[in-house]
């Protein structure tokens, strides 16, 4: 097998050529928006919207053409390096069944997030900036799924971590803003360095970041008794190929860090609380529907290099995460904190889901989520405009955060569209029966069970753990947004002013075009949509899209192995289908019970001034002290490291170097006084001397005849003596 | 063929220098006319050449030069130790394109920055211009002593212009900066001139031992012959023409017999076959000017001091002589230490890297910071250069172009808060967006670029670098896989430091410290800045998102250099070492 034919150009079709259509469209409006969005009437919103619009019409357009019906795949050389060992970088889309459904939902979730913002974003004045980041949010979400290979997938990543940096911090003048954006892109580049190595470690044995290539060269290869044996060649050279499954592991779970990072996952999880900073429609897009669903779809399309061993561990952190956010959640007064905890909780789930083989639930899963997770943001969104109005506006009252639930109470009667719309998506959310919560929910739950079976074949039942945690997470979840509804809908309305003050007007409870797309959410968080039978998951036209067998074709899994059984568990279990179904109601419902039970006849003032109580309240509360922890652990360190070691540059190098030259200095000195006094000395001792002898000569000659004599009568008689004695 | 472009992109400035030297002081805005006017035809040309230049024809560093120009410059008889020759020998090749290009665009970056010098306006053009010939003259020479002579001479302006037009510390400053980095020449003249005593130029020796008629060119049959000879030891030592051309170096089979530093002459200090040392002599010359931590300290104060337009030309284009010097010079003459000590000179790469972010991070002057952010993104190209992988060594190259370009616009970016406040001390400031928010944008896009966000070209650079470094363990079997993975890390701590500022001093309430307010005037960007951040921002962007553009000139010459240097590599390392034990 010729790595470079794999590698060959492909040719573009009109298909691929409007998906980068629809890639372009929304970075073209984020030029126009920045640059001339001032200028622009209405600062250009309705640019960008449209131009959202067109890609959602393009991209079901797409959807309708490749559904179910055949993949495209174009690809051309983005650059080269001219080596024997080097193929090509190449640059391509690829268009299958799991990029159109992601396209659909995020240039829908997109427009309908826009349209939303349009009334939340009125009068602020970044509006154009705002727009502007949105198409630039898009177009990164969108490269994500369009790329074929995951060097470009890791550009994009990286793009939405920037968009989404700009988005958290958008109101940058709160330092809380600030330092949630900060925060977010530094934890996400953790997992990216992840991703990165990852993606070092294909590139270095497969030499190419194609994802197709990639596939088809893992199905070519194949397990040993030990090792993982492929072979191929490049420019005529062979390689061979003898991996380890701890090599191969470890390259999986690069990849999974970099979901770990966006899709936050434990321990990385600690940004996405902050990230509700960010305007609350941002978070509705960016932080619940499709951005932290990006690390989902990444383990969805590199499902085939994960190992048993990989998987393993994707499904113990996905549930890790989906108990922790769960258990966050139940005690959080922030209506924004509660949905981010949900959110992680939920995208637990998904993780698990991938990791025990359900990768057509988990994807699902991440489909119906998105829908009711913006509907319950943007619900958010409106509840909090509307309080924050109302605070405002009653005057005196600006002290109230309206993002409190404490303070609210009885909203159904003053904001019942948004009630309604809200109990819709939460009872999604829950996953009562009817709704698209209860099917992907199910689907998942029920993955993992035959997941638990196949691995505890060889008699370790820890594996039920997972599955088990699963169910306790769907109580947990009841029982969080029961009291969610609870504080927010029932009771009386605890803050210091009129309820009625949180509608518009008496007429009107919201502008219509913010109640516009909730609505449409929360209509399609019924499970009709998703499965003719809404009791079952087996007719849902998602789940049959995305299965393995539409990714399969291209070859083998490297844990092909695990998942025929887990599949072929899952395909007679037929009573347990049942059992997780009826068991997942009844949680949900005794979730929601407990909660209405607890708080249904507490007194306002109570409900005003709850606090979290006892060791697991405050654990709760502090999500688990992770903030503190990683501070402690990771961030402290550092910079003290930093500060020393620029004190090891002033202290050691530089102090080295100027007491080196000050020695110099010394040693020349020295050297000058050698000079002056040695050679100098001698010098002038050699001239003094001959001065001297000068001197005594001069003296000699004095010019009188009877010294003459006597010098002569000296020298005669030294001559003499010279004579005698030798 | 042949129409004389690289003597006109090393003279051109020369030649402005002389105008500007025959005007009268008062004239101080045609005299930055003609400045601009000089630098800005080096940059026509620079881009010319950039053309011109074909990137698929072969060349691997000993060969395949193109624009060839060869005079002898310095030619006498030695009697019985055989001839003298320097000559005026320049060409450019994959690597040099590279770096003439980013100097062609950087000088006049500089011009146009420097435009606000009041101070001895001619003397300060005088110096930038010699400065900007001496720099693209150390790019374009072939033989070493031209180098070293251009090499040399970059060191008097660069002394001046820091230590006259600098701020308070100046004179410490400069000194540190010329001691530094005249240490390191030492060291490269000693190397210099033992490789003198060792090499021979193979045709000139051919012309002189009547092998080559008079007139008629240069055949490889001749050369081969000559190079026979001498291996054999039969040439006479005064029919010996002696050569500082630095492709003739590169050649084992060029080096005399028994002179120190031929592969096979087994001289051992301390323990280390004199080719070792060599080789560490020139490295630590060049590492000094890369600067490679532990020798880095001359830089955050020569930057902290120096003007912005002389920061701009230090750290985009003085610093690559130094990444530019190992590659042209100190890999390809000594292969066999350059795989010999890769681990040392990878090691040193990710000290650097992580050293200086480190550094950076614990800065409060936002100069220093972005100084040491230089230690640090230059320490990606010793480990490229060190994996000695086709991936390594076009990303070190793409790395000094890429971070010429982004280093720029950082410390132009700094320029403009220094120019409004005269102050730039992080903690100083906050809020600035508010204030500036065209400025802000400049400094987000600077930041991230520097970051290596995708899209830019500081991203291609280190990806390549990194899939180098990572890959080498299966591909050359040269570095540990440890130091990539650390490597890595380096770009955490980088968006730490970059994202830190940008939260202490750009966002947020605006607040100044109250000292400076009074002077700080903090308008937006003017028509001047936007002039030279627009430029390299659109740049670093082309070559992040377009990197063909660069790859496609160098690859060639990157990877044939690659390729020769690890072959020649391993072969010498094995007779080395093996004479050593006899």
């Amino acid at each position: 097998m010729e790595l470079t034919q794999l590698l060959k150009p492909l040719a573009g079709t009109p298909e691929t050529t409007t998906a980068l259509v629809v890639l372009l469209l929304p970075l073209l409006a984020f030029l126009v928006l920045y640059f001339f969005g001032k200028r622009l009437p209405r600062q250009g919103d309705w640019l960008a919207i449209g131009v959202t619009g067109v890609a959602l019409a393009l991209s079901v357009y797409l959807f309708s053409q490749i559904w179910n019906t055949t993949t495209f795949h174009s690809r051309s050389i983005w650059f080269s390096l001219p080596s024997s060992i080097v193929a090509d970088f190449t640059a391509g889309v690829l268009l299958d069944n799991l990029t159109v459904l992601m396209l659909v939902i995020v240039t829908f979730i997109s427009l309908l997030v826009q349209l939303f913002s349009v009334g939340y974003m009125h009068g602020d004045e970044g509006y154009n900036r705002y727009f502007a980041y949105l198409g630039l949010f898009t177009f990164s979400m969108l490269g994500i799924v369009l790329v074929d290979n995951l060097l470009l997938l890791f550009v994009f990543w990286e793009l939405v971590g920037f968009s989404s940096y700009l988005l958290i911090g958008f109101w940058c003048d709160r330092p809380t803003a600030v330092a949630a954006s900060k925060k977010a892109f530094l934890v996400n580049r953790v997992g990216d360095i992840g991703l990165l190595l990852g993606l070092f470690a294909f590139y270095t044995y497969f030499r190419t970041f194609d994802l197709e290539v990639l596939r088809t060269l893992i199905g070519a290869g194949e397990w040993t008794a030990n090792n993982f044996i492929l072979d191929y060649t490049l420019n005529g050279q062979p390689w061979l190929l003898e991996l380890t499954p701890l090599l191969l592991t470890l390259a999986g779970l690069g990849l999974f860090m970099g979901c770990v990072g966006k899709s936050a996952q434990f321990p990385l999880q600690i940004w996405l609380p902050d990230a509700m900073q960010g305007p609350t429609p941002v978070s509705a897009l960016i932080h619940a529907a499709t951005m932290v669903a990006a690390g989902v779809y990444l383990l969805a399309r590199c499902y085939a290099f994960f190992t048993i061993d990989a998987l393993t561990v994707i499904a113990i952190v996905g549930a890790i995460t989906a108990l922790i956010g769960a258990l966050a959640a139940l005690t959080q007064h922030d209506i924004k904190a509660v949905l981010a905890f949900s959110t992680i909780s939920q995208l637990g789930y998904m993780v698990m889901g991938m990791g025990t083989g359900a990768h057509d639930a988990s994807l699902f899963h991440l489909t119906t989520h998105a829908f009711f997770k913006a509907a319950l943001f943007l619900n958010a969104g409106i509840i909090i405009h509307a309080m924050h109005h109302a605070a405002h506006h009653t005057h005196g009252h600006d002290y109230v955060n309206p993002q409190d639930i404490r303070n609210m109470g009885g909203l159904r009667k003053v904001m019942p569209l948004t009630f309604y719309t809200y109990l819709l998506a939460a009872a999604a959310l829950v996953g009562l029966p009817l709704f698209s919560g209860f099917l992907s929910k199910d689907a998942i739950l029920s993955g993992s069970w035959a997941w638990a079976q196949t691995m505890s074949a060889n008699g370790n039942s820890l594996y039920f753990a997972v599955p088990l945690t699963g169910f306790t997470v769907v109580l947990l979840t009841a029982f969080y947004m029961g009291r969610h509804m609870w504080f927010m809908f029932f009771g009386s309305f605890r803050a210091p002013f009129e309820a009625q003050a949180v509608r518009v007007s008496a007429k009107k409870e919201i502008e219509s075009v913010m109640a516009v797309p909730v609505v449409l959410l929360a209509i399609l968080s019924l499970g009709i949509f998703f499965s003719l039978n809404p009791l079952s998951f087996n007719s849902s036209w998602v789940m049959r899209g995305v299965g393995l067998e539409a990714l399969a074709t291209q070859g083998a899994l490297l844990s092909d192995k695990l998942l025929q059984a887990v599949a072929a568990r899952d395909e007679v279990n037929h009573t347990a289908h049942l059992m997780i179904g009826v068991l997942s109601a009844l949680l949900g419902v005794a979730g929601v019970g407990l909660a209405v039970g607890k708080y249904k006849n507490k007194p306002a003032e109570a409900l005003l001034h709850e606090e979290p109580r006892g060791a697991f309240g405050r654990i709760s509360f502090n999500h688990f002290y992770l903030d503190t922890f990683f501070n402690t652990i990771f961030v402290k360190p550092a910079l003290w490291t930093a500060t020393t070691l620029y004190r090891v540059d002033k202290r050691v190098i530089d102090f080295t170097l100027n007491y080196g030259s000050k020695w110099l200095v010394v040693l020349s000195k020295i050297i000058g006084w050698f000079d002056r006094l040695v050679v100098d000395g001698t010098v002038w001792l050699i001239g003094a001397l001959a001065k001297v002898i000068g001197r005594f000569g001069r003296n000699l000659q004095n010019g009188k005849v009877q010294s003459y004599y006597a010098y002569s009568l000296f020298g005669f008689i030294l001559i003499i003596l010279y004579i005698v004695l030798f | 063929m042949n129409d004389f472009i690289l003597s006109g992109l090393i003279f051109t400035p020369l030649l402005a220098a002389l105008v500007v030297l025959l005007m009268p002081i008062r004239l101080q805005k045609p005299m930055k006319a003609v400045a601009l006017l000089g630098t800005l035809v080096q940059m026509g040309l620079a881009i010319l050449l950039y053309f011109r230049f074909d990137g698929a024809a072969l060349s691997n560093g000993q060969q395949g030069y193109q624009f060839v120009e060869k005079l002898n410059w310095i030619n006498f008889s030695l009697g019985t130790l055989g001839r003298f020759q320097i000559e005026y020998f320049v060409g450019v090749d994959g690597v040099s394109i590279s770096m003439v290009l980013l100097t062609g665009i950087i000088g006049v970056i500089g011009v146009i920055s420097s435009w606000t010098i009041k101070k001895n306006v001619k003397g300060y053009f005088l110096l930038y211009l010699l400065l900007m010939t001496s720099v693209m003259g150390c790019f374009l020479a072939l033989d070493f002593f031209l180098f070293y002579l251009f090499f040399e001479f970059m060191l008097l302006p660069m002394y001046f212009l820091i230590g006259i037009w600098g701020g308070p510390k100046r004179e410490y400053a400069a000194i540190k900066f010329f001691i530094y980095t005249l240490v390191g020449s030492l060291f490269i003249l000693i190397v210099m001139i033992g490789l003198y005593t060792s090499v021979i130029d193979p045709a000139a020796t051919a012309a002189q031992l009547g092998l080559l008629e008079k007139g008629t060119a240069i055949n490889a049959n001749a050369i081969a012959q000559v190079q026979q000879l001498l291996q054999q030891n039969t040439i006479n030592s005064a029919e010996m023409v002696r050569t500082f051309s630095i492709p003739a170096m590169m050649e084992p089979a060029n080096f005399i017999p028994g002179s120190l530093l031929h592969v096979l002459s087994g001289t051992v200090l301390w323990d280390l076959p004199l080719r070792f040392i060599a080789f560490l002599l020139l490295f630590a010359g060049f590492a000094i000017k890369v600067p490679s931590v532990p020798v880095h300290t001359w830089l955050p104060d020569a930057h902290v001091e120096a003007p912005t337009p002389i920061s701009v030309l230090l750290a985009a284009i003085l610093l690559k002589v130094g990444g530019y010097g190992l590659i042209r010079i100190v890999y390809p003459i000594f292969p066999d230490a350059g795989a010999y000590f890769s681990v040392l000179v990878g090691g040193l790469g990710v000290l650097s890297i992580i050293y200086g972010a480190l550094c950076a991070l614990a800065m409060n002057d936002l100069k220093k910071l972005i100084a040491y952010s230089s230690v640090s993104h230059m320490g990606f190209v010793l480990l490229g250069l060190a994996s000695l992988t086709a991936e390594g060594v076009n990303g070190a190259i793409y790395m000094m172009f890429s971070h010429g370009i982004i280093s720029a616009m950082l410390f132009l970016v700094v320029g403009v808060i220094y120019d409004r406040a005269h102050d730039r001390m992080i903690l100083n400031f906050r809020g600035l967006a508010k204030r500036m928010p065209a400025y802000t944008t400049f400094v987000v896009i600077a930041f991230f670029a520097s970051l290596g966000l995708p899209g830019f070209s500081g991203f291609i650079s280190e990806l390549l670098v990194l899939v180098g470094g990572f890959s080498a363990p299966e591909v050359t079997g040269l570095l540990p896989r440890w130091l990539t993975i650390v490597a890595v890390f380096g770009l955490l701590l980088a968006a730490a430091y970059y994202l830190w500022a940008l939260q202490r001093m750009f966002f947020g309430k605006y607040w100044i410290f109250p000292e400076l307010r009074e002077k700080a005037i903090l308008t937006d960007l003017n028509a001047r800045e936007y002039l030279m951040l627009v430029p390299l921002a659109i740049l670093a962007l082309l070559f992040g998102i377009f990197p063909h553009l660069l790859l496609d000139k160098i690859g060639v010459t990157a990877t044939g250099f690659t390729e020769l240097v690890l072959q020649n590599g391993q072969e010498q390392l094995h007779m080395v070492l093996s004479s050593m034990r006899r």
